[in-house]
């Protein structure tokens, strides 16, 4: 084991990872949904994209598209059970967070009824080359996975700072009975913004596939290390999620360098409660400017 | 022809009286009355009392009361009170809840003598799983429902109580009777750990924790030798149930003991929900923390203390668990687990004991009878689940309070429909005008003019063209009564430009002193043309108010 091997490992997972937490980190700021159906969208968008690659084509961006594009259809559909009904009745937070609860029961139970228990793996789509810099082999995946997830999350931002739907998505972020009142429609702006964040569920699970196997309940991991991620960054900050994904990235990186990958999971959860006891709302989240449900 | 009216002057040979004119036949001024005063918005029910039956009262032991030690509580809410009508003492039970939780439980004890042979086994061992999870559930429900922390490491407290219970069973022979004790002590330590986010962070950051600490314990127990990775959990712990017994007296023995659990589960949620730290918390719901603080109510402290209390509860449990199945698997750290436990809450209605058993019991029921569907059975439970979230307030037990709200809405929508206000004034006029019989007035005007606007034909036109003065058929009559009866503001009058020559209709001023003014500028030949234009402008101004 070298160092060299973990630490581009990490940033690997710290990338994919880190791409779930932004979508997690925009839901939650934006429509006000946690969505804990984030793991089921990823494990759909894994099984759509393995349709893809057997019934269509193998070819890498077809089958990366298929995979954003399920898990856009994802995005939509949890939207449409528990945000259009519920988003403005009272306690809405509460019941939004059980709906999705019960979406991912639902959804990953039908996805291992409808596929079986056994794993599918996607084609390598990025192919199979090395690079050797400075003594580190980096392979066609791993360099394929940091700079695909990087670009999408960059271009995705980027579309949010300069797009007039974006705009609208930042105005329901800052304020949404303000936005409302202006004449941006709430439930039109959902499935705009879950759309976006179930499509970047769908790319991870793309992406993480080129490492692990697609299951029905492949994507409760995934997900909790994105939740983990948001929460340690603070709810609704996407510079918070880059540092603390890098933050996790690191602390994965050297537990398990230094005492054993068992004890990944409760070095990053001592570290999580420790930052959340300094930080109640995360590294870069404000108290007062937190979103009240 | 529609009708006609027959001239009784024409006999007396009058001046322009002709025998018979074409006149449209009676109507009848009954009809617009009755229309007006009908009302036309449905007389929707709007009323309707809630039924309780009326017990007859006391009689000679009217202050004898049943109280238990070592409340002064009563073990019924009565309501006594005399019928206003007959004057007879009468009781009302407020509160029937205890009527049907006794029954329940009594129920659930005498169930394995009505069992079905063939199910037996099958019955009581789902009774036994049932009694272990809604006594977990209702320690999750004192932490979810009344300190309002959003935990879902609940059944992480148990599994981690249950795994260490059970490793120190195998490794150093801890009897049976020890072990819930044992697993008290380990629930505490969880509790507190668990509890030390719980003082800074708010509800949705702790529940993403604890699903995390939920998915730390999984992993950690899978992979570690000593809490049995190999072998799908930790089995040998020592059980409560003897071994020399025949198979069905065990059962009946782990039903049973599972029963007391759920009667000590039932218990505690009892003391601490009815009594003092429930009702700090039921002071400081959600959103009205900052007031509760503002009186001293300290329901920091007294959501952690619920929230250890609970979690001793459910170290016993789970030390409990341990000895009842002879250890525990790793199933129970799984998110699967952790959702069905949610769903038993949220089915049956977050926030009350009932909601959690009978949740408890529903899911149970789905899960063990529908086995054999796999996980389609999982799926309909997420479906009731979801409707349950979407549809329903409170879970099933909140259904008969969100029915009262929604009817007492539909009243209330009814009450505004029925109700006429104004007549023929705005609103606002009508409320604010001091003269009220002006309303009356106003209503019984319109009738009028409704009246009469349904007179005015061309018959009654031509009738008076051809004589404005003088005797009239009965509608033209009428027509004409109501004119010259109008104020004198704004009534039209003729005015004389030249004697016998030329005539000008003007407006009266209705004001002593003021002129009246010119109408239109058109000059009529003769006074009886002046007088037809006026009928003319008056008909005109009638149909068109």
């Amino acid at each position: 084991m070298d160092i060299g091997f973990i630490v581009s490992n990490a940033v690997v997972l710290a990338c994919i990872y880190g791409t779930l937490a932004i979508g997690l980190s925009i839901t939650w700021s934006s429509v006000g949904l946690i969505n804990l159906a984030y793991g089921f969208i990823f494990a759909l968008s894994g099984y759509g994209a393995w349709l893809a690659s057997q019934y269509v084509t193998a070819n890498g961006i077809v089958v990366l598209g298929a995979g954003v594009l399920t898990g856009a259809l994802g995005g939509m559909l949890v939207c449409a059970l528990a945000f259009i009904p519920i988003h403005d009745k009272p306690n809405f937070t509460v019941r939004g967070l059980i709906a999705t609860l019960a979406i991912s029961l639902v959804g990953t139970q039908a996805l291992l009824w409808f596929f079986g228990p056994r794993a599918k793996n996607l084609p390598e789509i990025f192919g199979f080359w090395k690079v050797h810099l400075g003594g580190i082999i980096l392979t066609s995946d791993k360099i394929g996975n940091v700079v695909t997830s990087i670009a999408v999350v960059t271009a995705v931002l980027l579309w949010m700072r300069s797009s007039r739907r974006g705009l609208e998505i930042r105005a329901m972020m800052m304020n949404p009975h303000a936005a409302s009142i202006v004449g941006i429609g709430v439930r039109k702006t959902g499935f705009y913004v879950m759309a976006i964040t179930g499509g970047l569920a769908g790319l991870a699970a793309v992406l993480l596939s080129q490492t692990y196997y697609i299951s029905p309940f492949g994507g409760l991991t995934p997900m909790i290390k994105g939740v983990s991620i948001a929460l340690c960054g603070g709810l609704g900050s996407v510079r918070g999620a880059v540092i603390a994904a890098i933050v996790l990235g690191l602390n994965e990186a050297l537990t398990s360098r230094l005492l054993g990958g068992q004890y990944v999971l409760i070095t990053q959860f001592v570290l999580i409660i420790v930052i959340l006891l300094i930080r109640p709302r995360g590294i870069a989240g404000m108290l007062d400017r937190a979103r009240e449900a | 022809m529609a009708g006609a009216w027959r001239n009784p002057l024409y006999l007396w040979d009058v001046e322009g009286a002709e025998e018979e004119i074409p006149a449209t036949p009676y109507a009848s001024p009954q009809r617009v009355w009755d229309e007006a005063r009908e009302s036309k918005t449905p007389m929707l029910p709007v009323g309707r009392l809630r039924y309780y039956y009326k017990w007859p009262g006391h009689g000679g032991a009217l202050w004898s009361r049943l109280r238990y030690w070592p409340t002064r509580r009563r073990v019924l809410n009565i309501r006594g009170e005399y019928n206003p009508k007959t004057l007879r003492r009468e009781k009302t039970i407020v509160d029937k809840r205890p009527i049907w939780w006794a029954l329940g439980l009594l129920a659930f004890m005498l169930a394995p003598l009505i069992m079905p042979g063939g199910y037996q086994n099958t019955l009581l061992a789902a009774g036994a799983t049932f009694s272990i999870y809604a006594a977990i559930n209702l320690c999750w429900m004192l932490i979810i429902g009344t300190a309002g922390i959003y935990s879902l490491a609940s059944y992480a407290v148990v599994g981690a109580a249950a795994f260490g219970v059970s490793w120190m069973s195998i490794h150093l022979g801890l009897p049976w009777w020890a072990l819930p004790f044992v697993g008290a002590g380990l629930g505490l330590v969880f509790g507190v750990i668990i509890a030390i986010p719980a003082i800074r962070l708010d509800g949705f950051y702790y529940a993403l924790l604890t699903i995390g600490l939920n998915e730390l314990c999984r992993v950690y127990t899978l992979q570690s030798k000593q809490f049995g990775s190999s072998t799908g959990g930790l089995y040998g712990a020592d059980s409560y149930v003897p071994d020399s017994w025949d198979p069905f007296d065990q059962q009946l023995l782990s039903y049973y003991a599972c029963f007391g659990l759920l009667l000590l589960a039932l218990a505690l949620y009892r003391i601490i929900d009815g009594r003092r730290l429930g009702r700090i918390l039921k002071m400081a719901p959600e959103k009205r923390e900052a007031f509760a603080e503002a009186t001293g109510v300290d329901y920091r402290r007294a959501r952690v203390w619920v929230f250890v209390v609970s979690s001793v509860g459910l170290g016993f449990i789970g030390g409990f668990y341990a000895s009842h199945y002879r250890g525990v698997s790793f199933s129970i750290f799984g998110f699967d687990t952790v959702l069905l436990g949610l769903a038993m809450l949220v089915i049956g209605g977050i926030g009350r004991a009932e909601g959690a058993v009978v949740g408890t019991a529903i899911v149970i029921f789905l899960d063990k009878v529908m086995i054999s569907t796999g996980p389609l059975r999982l799926v309909l439970i997420g479906l009731i689940m979801l409707a349950v979230v979407l549809l329903l307030k409170g879970g099933l037990f909140g259904i008969k309070a969100q029915f009262r709200a929604w009817r007492d809405k539909k009243k209330s929508e009814r009450r505004s429909i029925r109700s006429e206000k104004g007549g023929e004034m705005l609103p606002e006029e009508a409320a604010e005008t001091k003269d009220k019989d002006v309303l009356y007035w106003r209503r019984y005007d319109k009738m009028q003019r409704d009246f009469l606007k349904t007179l005015v034909s061309e018959e009654v036109i031509e009738e008076h063209r051809k004589q404005p003065l003088g005797q009239h058929s009965e509608p033209l009559e009428r027509l004409l009564l109501y004119f010259r009866r109008q104020p004198l503001g704004d009534k039209y009058a003729i005015t004389v430009v030249q004697p016998f020559k030329a005539y000008r209709i003007v407006a009266m001023s209705g004001q002593r002193g003021v002129a009246p003014r010119i109408v239109e500028d058109k000059i009529y030949a003769s006074q009886n043309e002046a007088y037809h234009g006026v009928f003319l402008r008056r008909v005109q101004d009638l149909l068109e108010s």
